[in-house]
């Protein structure tokens, strides 16, 4: 779905985001991308949306080489791609209800497909009764909430996650990550940026550790403590881009049911979110 | 269809939401149009009341009678005739003794009865009434007509025809020179105002690219704000002057020689075209200002975050 090869790139002034990165993610997968602050997970999920142009390498999303994708065709790039950020990335001026139906505008859905396919999101999400409001006045998790059901609505084969918990606290994470959870069920591949070791090792899921631009880890099911201390006393030995490249995940039976018990795998509406603005 | 529909509505939309900036711009536009439109109906008026004073007679050549050396009526007809085929005359008219006395009645017949008892009908010379094509030229035509026998004497607009011409051209000027300068500070004034708007929704920019908006999805919304913001800013110009410059005529009309009155369809012409102006400027605003945002978001525009 989507492969990354001898990924480099080098900010003006020198510093480097990516040091020949190899990735390959599977249709369905669900990965982690974890490591400190700095350490170039964002910069590979921009690299993928073409939001930056790339020094060096390669990158395939869904078969087609982004990197030698022509400017006016990035805009279709991106609709075949969901994304969620930190810092929610809602517009404004519009509603809960309008920013969802954003997405299905850009691509001239009529009004009647529109309606149902946002109300059904809605309802996903668990904000049905919020149609109206205006992200200024939602919580935190429910502004969350939005950006996941607008990247979601026209359900793009790949979902991009960069720090989706990073402004929430843990129990309202919890129910982000449940619903991030219930799309990859429908078969969405999902990528996320995080630092949040609680929920890594919660979902066991493939994990891919990032540190100075480079892959030093990449594990099937993996956790995110053991990232540090791998990277220290593996970092000499672990040459990037020589990375054996992680078989596709399939969470073994049991794993899946681990991450069943630790986020529960009820309805997404539950519990966690219900403060109010 | 269903796209266009979006993008209209998104604009009124986005108009009613931004109500504040939204006055400011309008006000921007109706603010600098109207003293472009102002200075352009100035000038209007500048050269209609110049045009006027223009019109008419510019040189009498007072003829000589027969008995005092002069030529008979024929022979003064013949001179008119001659004094027409120059090539710097207009047009001619010849007055007889009888025309001038009913003109001096005219003149003074009301505020001067005892004036007109008094004259002899036959006292007032023959003249010939000439206008020129170009007054500029009057000085060629005094000296010809001088140094004709049967001239007895030349009057003429002279020195206030050259101080009027003269300074109709230089008012001219400068109403043209003020009404085009305000225009193009119009246009910067009404680009940045929209640069502005634009520029507090920035962010909004970058997250219609993310979505995978392209460039023309977004613009349009925008520039079509830019453009009903110009034409209502115009509109609201257009009818301001007009309004004004009504109620001038009625003051005007207390002022004699000034003629304030300026027709209906100078107002629709140049109306038209300044709302037109408008629209542009406010295209051109929107285009100009989005540009920027639209080029960042391909780049580096969006923030980085973590």
């Amino acid at each position: 779905m989507i492969r990354l090869q001898d990924v480099t790139k080098v900010y003006e002034g020198g510093t480097v985001a990516a040091r020949d990165v190899n990735l390959d993610i599977q249709r369905g997968e669900f990965v982690f991308l974890v490591g400190p602050s700095g350490s170039g997970k964002s910069t590979l999920i921009r690299l993928m949306l073409r939001q930056e142009p790339i020094t060096r390498g390669k990158i395939w999303v869904a078969g087609k080489d982004i990197t030698a994708l022509p400017n006016w065709k990035v805009p279709y790039l991106r609709r075949s791609i969901g994304t969620v950020f930190q810092d929610f990335k809602l517009l404004p001026n519009k509603t809960v209800a309008e920013n969802i139906a954003f997405t299905l505008e850009v691509l001239g859905r009529p009004r009647s497909v529109i309606r149902p396919q946002v109300e059904q999101v809605l309802d996903l999400v668990g904000l049905d009764g919020k149609a109206d409001r205006y992200p200024r006045q939602l919580s935190g998790g429910e502004q969350q909430r939005v950006s996941v059901g607008r990247a979601f609505v026209n359900r793009p084969p790949i979902l991009l996650a960069d720090e989706p918990t990073g402004n929430l606290d843990p129990a309202t994470s919890v129910g982000i990550m449940k619903l991030l959870d219930r799309i990859n069920r429908t078969g969405t591949t999902i990528v996320m940026a995080t630092h949040d070791h609680a929920i890594v090792d919660a979902m066991q899921r493939r994990v891919v550790a990032v540190e100075n631009g480079a892959v030093v880890r990449d594990d099937a099911t993996g956790r995110y403590e053991t990232t540090m201390h791998h990277a220290i006393d593996a970092g000499s030995t672990i040459v990037p881009g020589d990375q054996p490249v992680g078989a596709p995940p399939e969470p073994t039976p049991e794993a899946a049911e681990q991450a069943e018990h630790a986020i529960g795998s009820e309805s997404p509406d539950v519990e966690a979110d219900g403060e109010q603005e | 269809m269903s796209r266009v529909a979006f993008l209209m509505r998104e604009a009124l939309v986005n108009l009613r939401r931004n109500a504040l900036v939204v006055v400011g711009a309008i006000l921007a536009v109706f603010i600098s149009l109207s003293l472009a439109f102002g200075a352009l109906v100035l000038n209007e008026l500048v050269q209609r009341n110049t045009l006027t004073w223009q019109d008419g007679t510019h040189v009498i050549a007072w003829l000589k009678d027969a008995d005092q050396g002069g030529l008979e009526t024929a022979g003064q007809l013949g001179l008119m005739e001659e004094i027409q085929s120059w090539e710097q005359v207009e047009t001619t008219r010849y007055v007889d003794k009888l025309a001038a006395f009913q003109e001096f009645e005219l003149l003074f017949g009301e505020r001067r009865p005892e004036l007109v008892q008094e004259i002899n009908p036959n006292a007032l010379p023959t003249s010939i009434r000439i206008e020129l094509t170009d007054i500029d030229l009057y000085r060629d035509v005094v000296f010809r007509l001088q140094s004709n026998p049967a001239v007895l004497n030349v009057t003429s607009a002279g020195e206030q025809i050259e101080q009027l011409s003269s300074l109709s051209t230089v008012l001219n000027v400068l109403g043209l020179g003020l009404a085009v300068l305000l225009g193009i500070s119009a246009v910067i004034l009404i680009a940045n105002t929209i640069r502005m708007a634009i520029y507090a929704r920035r962010d909004e920019v970058s997250i219609m690219k993310l979505v995978g908006a392209s460039n023309w999805f977004i613009r349009v919304p925008f520039v079509l704000e830019g453009m009903i913001e110009g034409i209502l800013g115009a509109g609201l110009a257009v009818l301001t002057v007009w309004i004004a410059s009504q109620n001038l005529v009625t003051v005007g009309e207390a002022i004699p020689l000034l003629t304030l009155d300026i027709p209906t369809s100078f107002f629709i012409q140049w109306g038209v075209l300044f709302v037109i102006f408008g629209a542009l400027a406010g295209i051109v605003g929107s285009v100009v200002g989005l540009s920027k945002y639209l080029r960042e978001a391909d780049g580096s525009g969006v923030p980085v975050t973590a």
